[in-house]
């Protein structure tokens, strides 16, 4: 599913100073893979997020998602890749504020071919990640995890090969994010590959495989527990 | 990006910056208003200018012999048969319609009944010949030629004096106010070779006639009687005056841009043109335009205004958006459909504010005729409408409002385009 090889990103900061916040990373990751990446802060974890689900093309070595090479796609070729391809989940969810839950979850339909039965879809994954009763609710009415469980629903919409979540339970207190987490879970045993950049210990502990990133190398690379949300493997 | 998904989007986004697009809306709406308002006013004065004070025709060329030339005291300069048909016969002349003043004085004293009211006047009596083909359309009663002498003379006035009669003199000296209809068939005496204010220039006895109205005219003689030629040549030889020699003749060009070269060739001829009422006219025109582009200059510059204020409130909701704008990118938004959204929300503040903006200039102007009919005094040429509003100034109100708001939100489309998502939806 993602092929990285030999990828850096430099920026220069505020003083001018040239920063490498990733440094010749290389990664494979299977499709079908639940993926923890973790790291303490200035790692390059968002960064590597940010590569793969192409909302930063400013970058050295090779990219590929889902067979898709993302070096030289324009503007427009890498926002369809982004509509059809990714869903991002992030730490303060990223709710428009004037749009009900279910307006939010059909957000990716404005900006792809619409599917005929839109609104049916956008409805359906609201009640699978257990907001069906709120769906006409604006983000202000809900809780923390009933917003972040809205975000997932949206990136959930176009039906994605790959799920990229930023810190998806940072925002979150311990029983919510489990809640999170079984859902990734849950998403994960249908298929679906995830790619999670977290500090939670109980996401990287459901992970199947946990990449331990340190000044944008990749240095510890083991395999996850799986262990289920509520603490059995 | 989908038609209906950006209508969704943009109208979203307008109901939240309600305020914002109000004031925005507003500000385009006072910039078109004006605009509309004083162009409207421009085109209604100017049409009155042109239609009512001095109506002139385009396509008219007034041709005169020389006041003073070598020619004229040589014996040259004379508008007579053979000049006629020479001015005939210049390219680009349709028609030539000669005219010819009665060269002795006139009076007219009239004493009875005039309209329902008792009227005892005198007055001298310009009077000036022209053709039949010249004025045929403005005659409604009989045929416009000299039946010969003891017979009514057909007579037409000046659609003008008719007007300043109307709003000037009959108020003035509380008579009945005429219309051309009314004045069809009245008959008043004229008396030729007499005058109040000099002697009679010619020998002889006076002549007595009896004019008859048979219509009102534009291109009838301002201050005086358009009478028939023959009737004027009659006369002329009757006081034995200058009967051969015309004192005008007007010229009708195939087109109006053949004006300047038979203008130049009647200069070549040694005669001259009487320009003096399309010079007035376009002076009048010239100062009601000048002011025109003045004021909406002015209402350019508040448009101009309107753009930056627009520049402004777009560039804030960008910067308050930036990770709304980012959230739309990460699932699936491009840089064009971005600046789609901007450009479009920015479409329906101008034209919600160009129309709003004309509809109100239109009301306005109607309120403006509305007080003028029923405040002003009834002055000489004073129009129903002091506006006039074609299509076109009505559409490019609207437009205006829609390129105003489109200029104002040009940068503030292009900053939310460059909106760098993964800066924006970090932490």
């Amino acid at each position: 599913m993602i092929q990285a090889r030999d990828v850096s990103k430099e920026y220069v900061d505020g003083d001018g100073t040239r920063v490498r916040v990733l440094d010749g990373m290389s990664l494979d990751v299977a499709e079908g893979e639940f993926v923890a990446v973790v790291g303490s802060s200035g790692s390059g974890k968002s960064t590597l997020l940010h590569l793969l689900g192409g909302l930063d093309v400013d970058y050295r070595g090779e990219l590929a998602v889902g067979g898709v090479k993302l070096r030289g796609m324009g503007d427009k070729a890498l926002a369809r890749f982004r509509n059809a391809h990714v869903g991002f989940v992030f730490q303060s969810f990223h709710l428009i504020p004037n749009l009900s839950a279910v307006e939010n979850v059909l957000l990716p339909s404005h900006f792809g071919a619409a599917p005929a039965d839109a609104r049916k879809r956008a409805e359906a994954l609201l009640e699978r990640v257990g907001l069906g009763a709120k769906k006409d609710r604006a983000p202000v009415r809900l809780s923390g995890g009933e917003r972040q469980r809205v975000a997932i629903a949206r990136a959930l919409f176009n039906q994605p090969k790959l799920l990229l979540c930023d810190e998806p339970t940072g925002n979150l207190d311990a029983a919510t994010g489990s809640g999170v987490i079984s859902l990734f879970q849950e998403l994960h045993k249908e298929g679906l590959t995830l790619l999670c950049v977290t500090h939670e210990e109980r996401m990287s502990a459901a992970a199947g495989r946990v990449l331990r990133l340190k000044d944008g190398r990749l240095v510890e690379e083991r395999a996850g527990s799986q262990v289920a949300a509520g603490g059995a493997p | 990006m989908r038609l209906d998904a950006l209508t969704r989007l943009v109208r979203l986004s307008l109901a939240r910056e309600r305020k914002g697009a109000f004031f925005s809306a507003f500000g385009v709406a006072m910039g078109v208003g004006a605009l509309v308002f004083f162009v409207g006013l421009g085109l209604g004065v100017g049409t009155v200018i042109r239609e009512k004070i001095f109506p002139t025709d385009a396509r008219l060329v007034d041709v005169v012999p020389p006041a003073v030339s070598l020619g004229s005291l040589l014996g040259g300069g004379k508008l007579d048969a053979p000049t006629v048909e020479r001015l005939r016969a210049l390219p680009g002349v349709e028609a030539a319609y000669r005219k010819m003043n009665v060269r002795v004085p006139a009076v007219t004293r009239y004493d009875g009944v005039f309209f329902g009211s008792k009227l005892r006047m005198g007055m001298e009596v310009l009077a000036l010949g022209v053709e039949p083909e010249l004025v045929k359309g403005d005659v409604q009663l009989g045929e416009f030629k000299d039946a010969g002498e003891g017979q009514p003379i057909p007579a037409l006035v000046s659609t003008r004096l008719l007007e300043l009669y109307n709003k000037t003199f009959a108020p003035a000296r509380k008579l009945p106010q005429l219309s051309a209809n009314m004045l069809v068939g009245f008959g008043f005496p004229v008396e030729f070779n007499r005058s109040y204010v000099a002697a009679a220039s010619a020998s002889g006895a006076t002549q007595s006639a009896q004019a008859q109205v048979v219509g009102a005219s534009d291109r009838a003689l301002l201050a005086g009687i358009t009478i028939p030629l023959d009737a004027a040549v009659r006369l002329n030889r009757a006081f034995n005056m200058d009967a051969e020699n015309y004192s005008g003749v007007t010229l009708i060009a195939t087109d109006p841009s053949q004006v300047p070269a038979i203008v130049d060739a009647v200069k070549g001829m040694g005669l001259e043109i009487d320009d003096q009422e399309r010079r007035m006219a376009e002076n009048s025109g010239a100062a009601v335009a000048l002011t025109t582009s003045a004021l909406a200059l002015l209402s350019i510059l508040i448009c101009v205004l309107a753009a930056v204020n627009i520049a402004h409130a777009l560039s804030a909701s960008v910067r308050a958006r930036a990770k709304e704008i980012g959230v739309m990118q990460a699932v699936g938004a491009s840089r064009a459909d971005v600046r789609a959204i901007v450009l479009a929300e920015a479409s329906v503040i101008g034209l919600a504010g160009g129309a709003s903006g004309t509809a109100a200039a239109l009301l306005l102007a109607l309120g403006v005729n509305r007080l003028a009919a029923s405040h002003l005094p009834n002055f000489p040429f004073k129009p129903d409408s002091f506006f006039s509003f074609p299509w076109p100034v009505v559409a490019g109100g609207v437009l205006l409002g829609l390129v105003a708001a489109l200029a104002g939100a040009y940068f503030p489309s292009r900053r939310a385009a460059a909106t760098d998502p993964a800066r924006t939806l970090a932490g």
